[in-house]
């Protein structure tokens, strides 16, 4: 077995190792240099506890044994490799199962609760965007605006970051921008002539709220929309591309071409990339600032079915969760693209949605009325990064 | 003479006889040239005396003897040729006749005994023959004409001597004469002459093929030049020669010479002849080509089979037929017989009768000899990959749908027909459970069940954006029912609900046909009319504007198999007056006002505006089963029963164009893209086949049709697979229904 030239390093400043070349087995994989490492800070420290690590050459994960990981990245064995290595992502344990009386279509984590109230809009399928106020206290919702305008269901919402004006995506393909600050006064709308006002006035709820703007381009339900900052909003259609709005001027900057209908889109603020999800299996990331069309940075394929929900870690450049129609919820790493990290596989039907709350749950909902959440501890130097 | 006898004599100073002889020969040649005419007594003498000392005991004999050879050779050979001629006419007389010629002829003879040595040299020469005729050596005949004979030395002719002998002076003659029997006519002077007792000894030797020579032995001892034992020792003991062994520097300078002169292009290599340029014509060139043909044309006359076991007068048992066997066997065409005769099975030889099919056999035999083509069939040597047409790869033809994404569980019992909305948001079904159901394309969920209390035969939705209606085939009613609200725009649903509350008279009893609202708590599930049919109904369909639905009631025995409903004015009308066949299928033409109505056997298209038959598809299927328009409205498709489609262009021909048996079982559906070239076919092996086919709007091109995709999912339940496939109408997607209760997408 031919012996290759490794150099260890890390960033993690409690498992620092001397800078020093080893000679280690080609055909060695990761539990061995593990053991290395552990060997290694063991004569340095001697309270030092066993430690699983990950191993990262040129920035991706090693899976298979080092000869062969070098042999399909190209890598040359002459020279010295230099070994990243991290404490091991821990699998995320499944924490709670939460029943719910129906489908589970959307899940929105928030720390921001400090308040006693605080506000939720929700998108329906009867066209309209409802504003809520929540009383945490008391635990009472009372709807504050009806948002209409829509004529179609409303199938996406998102709000800003500074939490003033919301977008909203319906099947009528169209995006609407519309302010997010509860008022006391009812937007004026027109309404049919005909239509019996009784039965109406009982049917709505709140106050009625027309939209600041409207953003017409896509050819297609609008199935995700999201903020990149203050003034853009990112969405992605059926019509097989993601489109990036400036929200000020109302027009559109930048068209990426997918070949299939996405179903979901994330933005990570971290590594600024685009997420996202498709009806054929595949994630796919892109670089929303590229301008010429489609650009796909990487492809990560493990899901057997649509893949409906994809989101990225808030806390972590690198890892983001996606769920799918075949049940499972998948946590990949993009330095790990041929494989996810973990599967989890806690549903028993279509999973729709899923998030992340920024102390270190993951929340996964589907059509089996179960929202689960895991627990996963992201290490140190990750939280840290 | 005498003084070259004694000059040489004198030259050679030892006396005694044996020098003499090899002077002899010398000097009587000599003598000869320069006298012809020797004398006999002096080379009589000289020549006696060595022959004497010689041979002592018979030298007479053998002087004679030599002499006579030698003599005789000349006048032998003459009489050789004389024999002919002279021993035919006149033989002996001549000799008498010309007494000078005869003394001539008998000096010369004299010489010729008497001196052996100095004849030598007339062998060779016919110099003494001369002496009297000068013409040589050549055919007498050609003087038989002349009076002469020759010329002699003086340029005189010679005469033939003159012949008066009569038959009767040469009787007497050869009753007279004791030498007739060897007198011969001397062919050069024509003389007679007797011959010598040597000559006639030499003669009879000849004769007996003996040698001429008497003291010739032919058995000589041979002695060997070399002993032809090989010796251990060489010939010589010589040493090879130096120059043997070292090159020969006079070779070598001719050598460079010559390579000087080639070098130097004094000589020229030899210019090889060059046969292909047709120096010499090939004959038989053609010939052969020709003769192998025909070697491989040869057909050779089929071989009669050999008998086998079943024709053994004692065969194996299980050769022999069983009674059922044997039934068939009689039931049998002679023709479709495998075997001609029956296998029967003999104790012996002796039993078996005399075969009564015999002429039979013969005669067939002869009719195979007789009608065997003697000509071989030019098989033409395609490889058939080439006759398949260049189809595109399926993979170059994205996008198609490829794999199942979603199952949309709920209904209990068939699903006989699905329906997408014009949104492609909302999925409608109708079931065996007597519940149409509303999904939501993207998540699965049923939205709504509208409990209709029967089996749901079919159920569309109305292709118009600017309504929202659905209507369904239950039993004999067709119920035209509202999706729920939010499945479409507000206004939409009001303009439909304004269209369906309209206080319109229907035109009571005039038809068959009963409109009437529904009430109470069907209204409250959403249906909102209902049209009673007097038999069941088995098909609706909408015209693309959603005003006119077509309902089909297919019936053998009555013209009333269509109705054609229009909702705005709740009115129906009955388009066909005449009954053409039990109708399958009916479809209203995408753009134009035509009518596509599906017989189990053809297609019609009917131009409503004109009210006449516009064309009539005649496709090869024995039972029609469903019938789709391409949207641009020029191409239709059929599925039918017996698991084939036919895709008919109607620019074309009343003929399929293209007609596919990708099924193994009955075509229960098939469907075309609205916008995507993709047309899939539903069939009860429980598969879905997408094609693409593509229409291309240039008129001479053809459609492409390619098979892209097989698209397997459903369970087949009581022999039935997939009832109803129909496409999305914005992505590449296709929905199908199955007798298992499911719905499923394909994307």
């Amino acid at each position: 077995m031919s012996q290759l030239q490794t150099r260890f390093f890390t960033e993690d400043k409690r498992y620092v190792v001397d800078d020093v070349p080893f000679s280690i087995p080609a055909g060695s994989e990761i539990q061995d240099l593990s053991n290395v490492i552990n060997k290694l800070l063991e004569a340095k420290n001697a309270s030092h506890k066993k430690v699983d690590f990950d191993f990262l050459v040129k920035g991706l994960f090693l899976r298979t044994t080092l000869s062969t990981h070098m042999e399909t990245e190209g890598i040359s064995t002459e020279d010295v490799v230099e070994i990243e290595y991290v404490e091991k992502i821990t699998a995320p344990e499944p924490e709670e199962c939460m029943m719910h009386d129906d489908w589970i279509s959307s899940v929105h984590a928030d720390t921001e609760c400090k308040n006693l109230t605080s506000l939720l809009l929700t998108a329906s399928l009867d066209h309209t965007v409802i504003l809520w106020e929540w009383n945490s206290e008391k635990n009472k919702v009372k709807a504050r605006h009806c948002c209409r305008g829509h004529t179609g269901s409303v199938d996406t919402v998102a709000t800003d970051p500074t939490g003033t004006k919301f977008c909203s995506g319906s099947w009528d393909k169209m995006l609407k921008i519309w302010s997010a600050v509860p008022t006391d006064e009812a937007d004026e709308i027109e309404e049919p002539a005909d239509r019996p006002r009784k039965k109406q006035k009982t049917q709505q709820l709140g106050l009625t709220r027309t939209p600041i703007m409207t953003l017409s381009g896509h050819n297609e339900a609008v199935s995700s929309a999201l903020w990149i900052d203050s003034d853009e909003v990112c969405t992605a259609s059926w019509d097989h591309t993601i489109r990036i709005w400036d929200v000020e001027s109302g027009i559109m900057k930048t068209t990426l071409t997918g070949s299939k209908v996405f179903n979901s889109i994330s933005y990570s603020p971290l590594c600024r990339r685009l997420a996202s999800g498709s009806t054929d299996r595949h994630i796919r990331l892109w670089d929303p600032r590229t301008k010429d069309g489609a650009l796909v940075l990487l492809n990560l394929t493990s899901h057997t079915g649509w893949v409906t929900a994809v989101k990225w870690a808030p806390s972590n450049e690198h890892q983001l969760v996606s769920g799918s129609l075949d049940n499972l919820v998948k946590l990949w790493d993009t330095r790990s693209c041929k494989a996810p990290l973990y599967d989890l596989a806690a549903h028993e039907d279509k999973v729709f949605c899923a998030d992340w709350t920024e102390g270190g749950l993951m929340l996964s909902g589907g059509a089996d009325n179960k929202l689960y959440s895991y627990k996963y501890s992201p290490c140190q130097t990750d939280a840290g990064a | 003479m005498a003084a070259t006898t004694s000059s040489t004599s004198s030259s050679d100073p030892s006396p005694g006889p044996e020098p003499e002889p090899e002077s002899k020969p010398n000097r009587s040649s000599r003598k000869r040239r320069t006298e012809p005419v020797d004398n006999p007594e002096e080379e009589l003498v000289l020549g006696s005396a060595p022959a004497d000392a010689e041979d002592g005991d018979d030298g007479d004999s053998e002087d004679s003897e030599d002499s006579v050879y030698s003599g005789l050779e000349d006048s032998g050979s003459d009489s050789d040729d004389s024999d002919p001629e002279s021993g035919d006419e006149d033989r002996p007389e001549e000799t008498c006749k010309d007494e000078g010629d005869v003394a001539l002829d008998t000096e010369v003879q004299t010489e010729k005994n008497l001196e052996p040595q100095k004849d030598e040299y007339e062998q060779d020469s016919s110099d003494e023959e001369d002496i009297r005729n000068t013409v040589g050596n050549i055919p007498m005949e050609w003087y038989a004409d002349f009076p002469h004979i020759g010329y002699d030395l003086d340029g005189k002719k010679i005469l033939k001597p003159i012949r008066t002998k009569d038959e009767l002076d040469q009787f007497l003659n050869k009753m007279e004469d004791p030498d007739f029997w060897k007198t011969v006519q001397d062919k050069q002077t024509g003389q007679d002459m007797v011959l010598t007792e040597q000559q006639v000894a030499l003669v009879n030797r000849l004769q007996k093929g003996q040698f001429g020579d008497v003291n010739f032995n032919e058995h000589e001892p041979s002695v060997d030049f070399f002993t032809h034992e090989v010796m251990i020792h060489p010939v010589t003991n010589r040493p090879s020669d130096k120059r043997s062994f070292i090159p020969s520097l006079i070779e070598k300078e001719k050598v460079s010479k010559l390579v000087h002169a080639i070098k130097m292009g004094w000589i020229k290599p030899r210019r090889t002849q060059d046969d292909s340029r047709g120096r010499y014509y090939d004959l038989w060139a053609s010939e052969e080509q020709g003769k192998t043909r025909d070697m491989r044309m040869h057909v050779p006359a089929p071989r009669a089979a050999l008998p086998g076991h079943e024709e053994s007068y004692n065969p194996p048992p299980e050769y022999l037929m069983t009674d059922e066997e044997r039934a068939v066997w009689e039931q049998q065409d002679p023709i479709d017989r495998k075997l001609p005769f029956v296998p029967r099975k003999f104790s012996c030889l002796r039993h078996v009768p005399a075969f009564e099919r015999f002429i039979h056999e013969r005669f067939d035999r002869c009719l195979d000899l007789y009608l065997c083509p003697r000509q071989r069939k030019m098989r033409v040597n395609v490889n058939p990959e080439d006759l398949i047409p260049k189809l595109p790869r399926p993979r170059d033809l994205q996008p198609f749908p490829t794999t199942q994404a979603m199952i949309y569980r709920g209904h209990e019992g068939l699903v006989r027909t699905i329906s997408a909305s014009p949104s492609g948001q909302w999925l409608l079904s109708g079931g065996d459970d007597g519940t149409a159901r509303f999904w939501e394309v993207s998540s699965g969920r049923c939205l709504k069940k509208v409990e209709v209390g029967g089996a749901i035969k079919s159920a569309v939705w109305n292709p118009n954006h600017n309504l929202s209606l659905v209507a369904l085939s239950v039993g004999s009613v067709v119920l035209l029912v509202s999706p729920p609200s939010t499945a479409a725009d507000k206004q939409v649903v009001t303009a439909t609900e304004r269209l369906l509350s309209d206080e319109v008279e229907p035109a009571a009893g005039e038809g068959p046909v009963v409109w009437s609202n529904a009430e109470g708590e069907e209204l409250h599930q959403g249906i909102r009319m209902k049209i009673q049919h007097p038999k069941p109904v088995t098909q609706v369909t909408w015209h693309s504007k959603g005003d006119y639905l077509a309902a089909v009631m297919p019936d053998h025995s009555s013209h009333l198999q269509v109705l054609i409903h229009q909702v705005s004015k709740r009115r129906s009308q009955n388009p066909f007056s005449k009954n053409k066949g039990l109708v399958q299928s009916v479809a209203f033409h995408p753009i134009r006002p035509y009518f596509l109505l599906a017989t189990q056997r053809s297609v019609r298209i009917y131009n409503l505006l004109k009210q006449e038959l516009s064309k009539k598809l005649q496709g090869n299927a024995k039972w029609i089963s469903s019938l789709a328009v391409h949207p641009a409205g020029d191409n239709v498709i059929c599925g039918s029963y017996d698991c084939r489609l036919s895709w008919f262009d109607l620019d074309l021909s009343t003929k399929p164009y293209k007609t596919l048996r990708h099924h193994r079982k009955a075509v229960r559906s098939v469907a075309f893209h609205r916008s995507y070239p993709l047309f899939a076919s539903a069939s009860d092996d429980g598969s879905v086949i997408v094609c693409h086919g593509t229409v291309f709007s240039d008129l001479l091109q053809n459609p492409l049709i390619v098979p892209v995709k097989v698209l397997k999912g459903h369970v087949i339940t009581h022999d039935l697979g997939v009832l109803d496939v129909t496409f999305h109408p914005s992505q590449p997607w296709v929905f199908s229904s199955g007798a298992d209760g499911t719905i499923r997408l394909f994307t």
